[in-house]
This record gives C-alpha cells, sequence and structure tokens, in this order.
C-alpha cells in the first residue's frame, strides 16, 4: 500500500447466499482523491461500501482503510469516515437537528457541542429553517442535506456517497452536485463516490472504477480508459451541414487522420493527436470549406461507461 | 489505536437509548395500544372491583375462596365479607395478571427498536457508526427494557391509588402493595419484561417489519400471557415463595435467551439482512 493511500483492497471478495457480490476486487484510492464507483443495480458498489467501513466480512481477500483494516478496526475506521447512504437513514420520527444531534452524541460529542454543531451544518446545507421539522414531510432533496450533514458533522478524513442524487429532481440534483463539488475540494478530502448517473460521476471524479456483476472492469482516469478504448482524439468539425463526399475524403487523406464520419453539422474526426487540428482545419479553408468550429471532443464518462460495460457483457 | 473511552461509549449508548424512546413516543400507533391495555387493566378494573365492593350487596366470593388452597383462601375468608373481594382480586388475582403489562410493554419496544430499524430503513446509516456491536445491543436492550420497567411501575402506582382510594370508605386501611406485590413489582416483573425482550430480539432478527416481529412474537408471548390468565383465574396459585421461584426462572430463561440474542447479533449478519 503507497503512503498516501487512502483505501486499499486486494482480491476482496464477498458472497450472499450461492451469488458473489463482490468478487476479487482490487484497487486504491489515494487520499485527496474523488473517485467515482459505477456501475449498474447490483454491480457491487454499496457492498464495496459497506466491506471498507466493516459492515460486511470478506469471504476472501483485505482491505486497509486510512492504514485500519475494517474487519478487525471497524470502529477506528468508521471513526474516520462518514458515510451517506442512498436511503438517507433518517428517522421520520425526529426532527431534523434532532437526527443530525443523534449521530452526533453517539460520536462522544456533549449534549450542547452537538447541537451547535447539528444548527451549524444544517444551515450551511440550507436547511436550517426546517431544523425543528420532523423529517416525515421533508423532500428527498431535503433529507439528503439532512443526511449530508450528518455524515459529515465529524469532518471525516473519507467521504463515502453512496447514490447521492438518487430520487432527486433536476434542481435538487444541480443544488446537491454543486454541494458535493465544494466539499470534495475541500481539505484534500478523499470522496467514494456510488452512482449509476454518470453525469455526476463526470463533474465530480478523478478516476473511475466500473464494476459488472461484482466485479472490476476498468479504474483509472477517464483520459486512460478512453485511450484503452478508442484510438486518437475524436474532434467536432462545425461545417454548417453534412461534409459532402469531397470533403470527407479530403480530411481521410490528411496527415494524422485516423477516421472521419459525416455528422448532421459537419464531420466527426478522430485524430492522433490534438497537433493535427490547425493543418486540418487550414487545408479545410483552402478547399474553400466554411469552418465555423474544431473542438477536441474528448469522449464523455457516459461514452467510456458504456463501452467497457459493453466489453464486460 | 483504540481511542473509545468508557464515557464516550456509555454516551453512545443512552443516545441510542434516548432517540429509541422518544421515536416510539411520537408514534400514535405504538403509544396507543401500550397504554390502553395496562390502563384497562391498572385503572378500569380495580375500579370496577372497588365500586362493587362498596355497593350494598357486593359479590359473594366466599365459595370461590372456599375452592382454593387453605393457605391462601383462610386469610381472605377471615375478613368481613364485604373486604373479601377486594383482597381477593386487588391483592392477589391482578398480581399475575399485571404481568401482561411489562411482558407486552418490552416485546413492542424491542420489536420497534430491531426489527423497525430494518423496516423504516435506518439500520445502515447506524451501523455506520463507531459503536461496537456489543453496545449497539445494550443499547437497543435499554431503550425497551427500561421503558417496559417503568411505565409498568408508573401503572402500579396508578393501581395502588385507585384501588386504595375506592376502598378506603369500605375496609379503611390500605389494600396494596402486599408482600406479593412487591415481589411481582420489584422481581418478577423486570423478569418478564427481560423475557419478553429476549423473545423478540430472537424474533426480531428475522422480521423485516415490526409487524412480523410483533406476529412472530405473539406466537411466543400469547401463551405466557394464557398462563396469567389461567393463573389470575385461580387455575393456578402464587404464594409469596412461588412469585420468588417463578421470578428466578424467568430471568434464567430470558438472560439465556438476551445472552443468545447478543452472540448473533452482529454487523455482518444484521448487513446481509438489509
Amino acid at each position: 500500500m503507497d503512503v498516501g493511500s487512502a483505501v486499499h483492497t486486494e482480491d476482496l471478495t464477498v458472497s450472499f447466499g450461492a451469488e458473489k457480490a463482490l468478487d476479487g476486487l482490487t484497487f486504491e484510492v489515494d487520499a485527496g482523491e474523488v473517485v467515482a464507483l459505477l456501475g449498474p443495480n447490483g454491480a457491487g458498489k454499496t457492498t464495496t461500501v459497506r466491506l471498507l467501513n466493516g459492515l460486511l466480512s470478506p469471504d476472501r481477500g483485505s482491505s486497509r482503510v486510512l492504514g485500519f483494516d475494517p474487519v478487525t478496526d471497524g470502529d477506528d475506521v468508521r471513526r474516520r469516515t462518514g458515510v451517506m447512504t442512498e436511503q438517507s437513514g433518517l428517522d421520520e420520527r425526529l426532527t431534523a437537528l434532532e437526527n443530525v444531534v443523534f449521530i452526533a452524541r453517539m460520536r462522544g460529542l456533549s449534549a450542547e457541542q452537538a447541537t451547535t454543531q447539528a444548527r451549524n451544518l444544517l444551515e450551511r446545507f440550507g436547511i436550517a429553517h426546517r431544523a425543528n421539522d420532523r423529517v416525515q414531510g421533508f423532500s428527498t432533496g431535503q433529507r439528503k442535506r439532512v443526511a449530508l450533514a450528518r455524515a459529515l458533522l465529524h469532518e471525516p478524513d473519507i467521504l463515502f456517497l453512496d447514490e447521492p442524487t438518487a430520487g432527486l429532481d433536476p434542481e435538487a440534483t444541480r443544488d446537491v452536485l454543486d454541494l458535493l463539488a465544494t466539499l470534495a475540494a475541500e481539505h484534500g478530502r478523499t470522496v467514494l463516490l456510488c452512482t449509476h448517473f454518470l453525469g455526476e460521476a463526470g463533474r465530480l471524479c478523478q478516476r473511475m472504477a466500473v464494476l459488472h456483476r461484482g466485479r472490476l472492469r476498468a479504474f483509472g482516469r477517464p483520459d486512460d480508459l478512453a485511450a484503452r478504448i478508442w484510438r486518437g482524439v475524436p474532434v467536432e468539425l462545425d461545417l454548417g451541414a453534412p461534409a459532402d463526399e469531397r470533403t470527407l475524403a479530403a480530411l481521410r487523406r490528411a496527415r494524422g487522420v485516423i477516421s472521419a464520419q459525416p455528422t448532421p453539422s459537419g464531420a466527426r474526426v478522430d485524430v492522433e493527436e490534438r497537433a493535427a487540428v490547425p493543418p486540418l482545419v487550414a487545408n479545410l479553408v483552402q478547399m474553400e470549406v466554411p469552418v465555423f468550429g474544431a473542438v477536441p471532443r474528448p469522449p464523455t464518462v457516459e461514452e467510456i461507461y458504456f463501452a467497457i460495460q459493453e466489453g464486460a457483457e | 489505536m483504540k481511542t473509545t473511552t468508557t464515557s464516550t461509549r456509555a454516551n453512545a449508548v443512552g443516545a441510542i437509548a434516548l432517540k429509541d424512546f422518544t421515536a416510539v413516543r411520537r408514534s400514535k400507533g405504538v403509544v396507543l395500544p401500550m397504554l390502553i391495555v395496562p390502563f384497562l387493566l391498572l385503572v378500569v378494573l380495580p375500579l370496577i372491583v372497588g365500586i362493587a365492593a362498596r355497593n350494598a350487596h357486593p359479590p359473594d366470593v366466599s365459595s370461590m375462596l372456599r375452592t382454593l388452597p387453605g393457605g391462601l383462601a383462610r386469610p381472605i375468608l377471615a375478613l368481613p365479607p364485604r373486604e373479601r373481594l377486594l383482597v381477593l382480586v386487588d391483592g392477589y388475582l391482578l398480581a399475575p395478571l399485571f404481568l401482561i403489562v411489562p411482558l407486552m410493554l418490552a416485546a413492542v419496544l424491542a420489536a420497534d427498536a430491531f426489527a423497525g430499524e430494518k423496516e423504516r430503513k435506518t439500520l445502515e446509516s447506524l451501523l455506520h457508526q463507531p459503536v461496537p456491536d456489543r453496545d449497539l445491543f445494550l443499547a437497543k436492550l435499554l431503550g425497551a427494557f427500561v421503558p417496559a420497567v417503568a411505565i409498568s411501575w408508573i401503572g402500579f402506582a396508578c393501581f395502588a391509588v385507585v384501588v386504595n382510594l375506592t376502598a378506603w370508605p369500605v375496609a379503611h386501611h390500605l389494600i396494596v402493595p402486599t408482600m406479593l406485590w412487591t415481589v411481582v413489582i420489584f422481581w418478577v416483573a423486570p423478569a418478564v419484561a427481560a423475557l419478553g425482550l429476549g423473545v423478540m430480539v430472537r424474533v426480531s432478527a428475522r422480521a423485516s417489519s415490526t409487524q412480523e416481529a410483533n406476529q412472530l412474537g405473539g406466537a411466543v408471548i400469547l401463551p405466557l400471557i394464557f398462563l396469567a390468565v389461567g393463573q389470575s383465574t385461580g387455575l393456578l396459585l402464587v404464594t409469596l415463595p412461588a412469585a420468588i421461584g417463578i421470578g428466578a426462572v424467568v430471568w434464567i430463561v430470558a438472560l439465556s435467551l438476551v445472552a443468545r440474542g447478543a452472540q448473533r447479533f452482529t454487523r455482518d449478519r444484521m448487513a446481509r439482512a438489509i
């Protein structure tokens, strides 16, 4: 394990009955890094979080979280991690404030400290106006905010977010993502984000781990993963109309071009490197083809994810 | 690195137990049944008996008393006829029936504390806290046991007030507490509450909802209630030494059930059941 790694797993495997929920997971998360665990339902994301927090014991393999073994030092791990579970985990019969104070008391804060800290966090997450209301009547977005306050009240070194935007409307999703982006940037906090919403992973994560039926299919930076799947850099050419045959032929002949396909607004060209773009555009201008734009467009997380998942099927 | 102090652990146990009780207090569906039975048994019933005893022609219980073994019946038969009903019902027959209260309260509270966490989907966030399995279990037990016993004792206090107020014009002395009641309240009732807990801890591990836990637990607890009812109608008799002995047996069974429940109460087992 590297000195700077916050999470390290080696062949982590667990089964529920005959079914392997996680099969030989080996990966490492650096301190201060934001990593997305991606995969469909049943891929093993939540199981990974539960194993790393010592809720489950693996059948095989091992893990270290901040240097602690979750199996033998579970409380030491949990003291340093904060988890926002998919279901928020709030007791509907308690108020927002009581829900946060309860966790603070369990984490050793005095009643006074717990109340002050809880109020501060609810204020910070924009839910202070409902602090004394029972959670029963809260929207999913408001519940997520209270759950985030609970996960963060002890300033954890690692934050586990399990489907943080599940069930949210687009506006609430944007609000929560803004909040998470801020949190991820704070104090170099390590964040493990489990999600099947690829947009949020693309926005927040530095590396992504793609799980499929309990197995790790790919792990790395989106650019690196894309480079393993596709050759070259895709470039969107805006020509004002689909490229004609003459233009496509010229593009395919140009130096550094791997392939060229027409699109509704022009053409998509795969080039070996970004440096191939300026001469390409110059060539088109010389041919009197109008060029309104040439934008290198790396594949989105979504495109990378589906390419990996299709390969796994 | 073990940094948890005893006070921090006590803090956590207290916080969980208090949270459970606060949450239950706000559930009408749980609170109402919990209060109705004690109210009927410990307030309405002694009130009816008291009113009946003050009647010009109180029910004659001497024929029933003669069917009971002499040890119990003799001191009651020695009382004036108007006092016999009061002493027989309030002093003896209601004592075993009273045990339904701690048994039922403990079972309902334990089902909410253990199976209820699964049903409300709050269990996982609880397991993510740095609280050892044993402390979690202890907190859940205390959160059900302490209120069950406390409410039973408060119920008994209400019962004593009602009984003595209604009996005073007839008896001119206190009817309860008797020695039998004292043993029942401080020895047998906590044992019965622990038994209810022990049963529900085991049952809740298998149940996915409070209702399911109550149904499964009811299958075990109902025969005990029938036993108490049978006892109160005089089919079985409790003398003071018998009450102490029964209490001891119940404690042993309850503690062994709780101990086995504690062994099975592990994060791994619970996380797999989420």
